[in-house]
This record gives structure tokens, sequence and C-alpha cells, in this order.
């Protein structure tokens, strides 16, 4: 191959450190037919960082993904990945990989035999970690890719996303089908992997607060549109929990906005917006109120339950 | 790894159970503490975050980087330590057993009985 060869000796220096430039989108805009799936979409997705992308179903997170590697066409808008439009760059999207949600292998494919063929496709393929992570995931490598049940097929993908070391990594879904063991071996593998050859990952997943101590940046989707983009320490601020007798705790969140709430008998629990102050946990502790973080989870629930308009108002 | 505590971002909590482990000897002066790399797989966090909660230990004079060696438990690191607890002993473990204290009614010469019941 003539493509250079990167990231092969990253090992030692400090994670997130890569030489690529990251991933730039302008007014980004797709529609299939009239359905209007991405909306002005302008975001930053910052070089050699863990970013995930959250939100519900059917909000675009995969069209997104699939339009950024030109493997869907935008209607309009910008694309760049290290400065560059990816539209047919080939040498581009030969730093790229992108694993999906239910991979599909062509059927006649064994594990063994993919493993063997892409190298060819991903200069900086590391053969000695797909190895290890297939036995890790215990593929079995002679079976055929069609015989392979979903959380098989899953850790296939895995092997391949992480193996791949592509500065930049796409993984939408990635863990299907996957036991929560095997889950907890894909988070060790994956902190691994990203310790020792650092790159741009687009990870979306429905299991947040599992894998939330792995991501760096949180892009939150909401209907076409990106509605949050905040580094994790700051999303996570961007909001708490307070859980006591619903009068004392309306009392404490005054007129600040309820994301959401929940009540249990006399006992209600609101997510507010913004972050908890001093006096707020003093007041707090002297009415017997807790004060406590809000998920990721709770999070993207409660900011992608409504509008970023229409939220109740406490009263 | 443990959930964010006390909304605290996780590289602190990362810290945290570091220096329990230093406090505790598993770690004593001049051993070398686990790298980056190690932490982030072991707690499956990122590694940015490992490298965060590393370099809070060193910057408090707690850990000392020797190059192309590793990170290792600082001479007077367990001093330090211990001089940080000490000042966050009162909001740590006083006041919130104070809190619990009031709530189930017990009071304060019951507290002091308590805690003589525990003292050597």
């Amino acid at each position: 191959m003539s493509s250079p060869v990167r990231h092969t000796d990253t090992r030692g220096t400090a994670p997130g450190h890569t030489d690529g430039q990251g991933i730039r989108i302008r007014n980004l805009n797709k529609s299939f037919g009239k359905k209007h799936v991405l909306r002005d979409i302008t975001v930053d997705f910052a070089p050699g960082r863990v970013h995930g992308l959250l939100g519900a179903n059917g909000v675009g997170k995969t069209t997104l993904m699939s339009v950024i590697l030109d493997h869907k066409f935008r209607s309009s808008g910008e694309v760049l990945i290290d400065g560059k439009d990816p539209r047919e760059n080939a040498r581009l999207l030969e730093r790229t990989c992108f694993i999906h949600e239910d991979q599909k292998f062509h059927d006649d494919d064994t594990p063994s035999s993919l493993l063997r063929i892409l190298p060819t496709f991903y200069p900086s393929w590391d053969a000695e970690l797909a190895e290890r992570l297939a036995s890790r995931f215990k593929l079995p490598m002679s079976t055929r890719t069609a015989k392979l049940s979903r959380g098989q097929r899953s850790a296939l993908a895995i092997v391949i996303a992480l193996a791949a070391r592509a500065p930049y990594t796409f993984m939408d879904e990635p863990y299907l089908g996957l036991d929560p063991g095997h889950r907890a071996l894909f988070y060790e593998e994956f902190a691994r992997a990203m310790a020792e050859h650092p790159r741009t990952v687009i990870l979306s997943t429905h299991l947040i607060d599992e894998a939330s101590d792995l991501l760096e940046n949180v892009v939150m989707i909401e209907d076409g549109r990106v509605t949050m983009d905040a580094d994790i320490d700051d999303a996570m601020d961007s909001a708490f929990v307070l859980r006591g007798l619903e009068p004392v705790v309306r009392d404490i969140v005054g007129t600040r906005r309820v994301l959401r709430e929940h009540r249990l008998g006399n006992i209600l629990s609101v997510t507010v917006d913004g972050t908890a102050t001093a006096e707020d946990r003093r007041r707090a502790e002297a009415a017997n109120i807790s004060v406590e973080p809000v998920t990721l989870q709770e999070l993207v629930a409660a900011r992608g339950m409504r509008g970023t308009d229409d939220a109740v108002m406490s009263s | 790894m443990t959930p964010r505590q006390d909304g605290r971002p996780i590289f602190m909590v990362l810290a945290d159970q570091i220096a329990d482990d230093i406090l505790q000897g598993n770690y004593p002066v001049d051993s070398a503490v686990p790298s980056t790399n190690e932490l982030a797989a072991f707690y499956r966090i990122n590694p940015a975050t490992a490298g965060k909660a590393l370099g809070r230990l060193v910057d408090q004079g707690v850990l000392e980087r020797r190059r192309g060696i590793g990170t290792f438990v600082a001479g007077n690191g367990p001093e330090i330590l211990r001089a940080q607890r000490r000042e966050a002993f009162h909001e740590d473990f006083i006041r919130p057993a104070v809190a619990e204290a009031r709530r189930l009614g017990l009071t304060l010469d019951d507290m002091v009985a308590l805690i003589r019941k525990d003292s050597p």
C-alpha cells in the first residue's frame, strides 16, 4: 500500500493527541424525499477525543455518521475531515472505519477470513490486537458469519473497529446482543486501545450510563438538530437532581427550569436545569432534601423528552 | 468505575482512590503507581480521565513523574495526603455524622460516648 501508516507509534504520548484536524460540519442538511432528517447541523468533533453521539431512536444519529463518511449523500452543507471533503476521497476514507448497528458481513466469510483480508483496507491494522481480541471474545474463527449469533457479530465488528486503528473510528450501537460480561470486556479493551493509540471516535449508544466513563465529549441530537455539544464534565454539571417532600423541593427550585420530575408517594424527584449552588446545598441539607448529580442517561432523557423551549416551569 | 459521587468528576474520584491506596500503604513511598493506560483499562475509563487523576496528584506533590520510567509516590506524599484529609475531616465526616445524629435524635453526649467506644 502506498498510504502512509499512521499512528504506529504513539505509545507513551499524551492521550488525546493525534495528528488529525478533526471533523468540521457546517449547516449540514439531509432529506430523504420530503423527510428532513438532518437539519442545519453545525458541530466540530475535536481530534483525538471520544465523542458520544446521543439521542433517541430515529433522531438522525446513524444518518449523520453515514453522511459524514459519504456513505449517504448530503443534501447541502459542508463536511471536512482533516480539512478535506470526504466525497470520493479514497485516501481520506482509508483513514476511517465505520461499524454499524447490526453490522452485515458477507455470508461466506468467516472471522478468520475477514481478519486475513481486512489489513488490505486498513493501513494501520494491528494483527496482534485482532487476534487477542478475537480470542478474548471467544469468536469461533472458522464459522461462517451467517451462522454467528447477534452478539458474536457485534463482537466481530468491535474487533475490526479496534484493530483497524483508523484515525477516525465510527461505532454505531456497537454492542447489540452482547451480554454484560462481554460489554465490560469491550469497555476495557476500548479504553486500552484509546490509551495506546489515540484516535477520534464517534460512538453512539443506548447504554449511556455504562459508556459515559469512556466519553470526553457529548453531542446530543434531537429531531435532526444538535441540542447539546459539551465536555462530559460540563454536561454533567448542567443539571442536578433534588429529592424530598414536594413543597420544600419546589421552594428550593424556585423559578428555575425543571427538566423532568417523578413522584413516589409524598416524595418528588426533580431534575433541575443549572448547577446546584452552595446555598441550594445548605437549604437542602437543613430540610432533609437530597441533592444528587444527574446521570448522563437522566440528562439525555430529561433534555430529550421535551424541546429546549417548552420544558415545564416549576410553580 | 464508581459513579460520579457527590457530582464530582471521575478523575477526582479516581485520584481519591489512588490516594486511599497510598495512605493504606498499598503503594509505599518510592513505589510506582499504575500508568495512565493501566488505569484506563482497569477502570474502563477514558485515558484522558486517568491521566487527569494522576496529574492532579502530581500537582499536589503526592506523586512524581520520572522520565521514561513512570509515576512514583513522592517521599512526602503520604504526609501531604494526611494533612489534606485532616483539613477535610470536619466537612467530610463530622458534619454528616452530626446531621444523621440529629435525624435519629442522638444527643451530643450519645455521640461522644459512641466515639469513646471506638477510640483507643
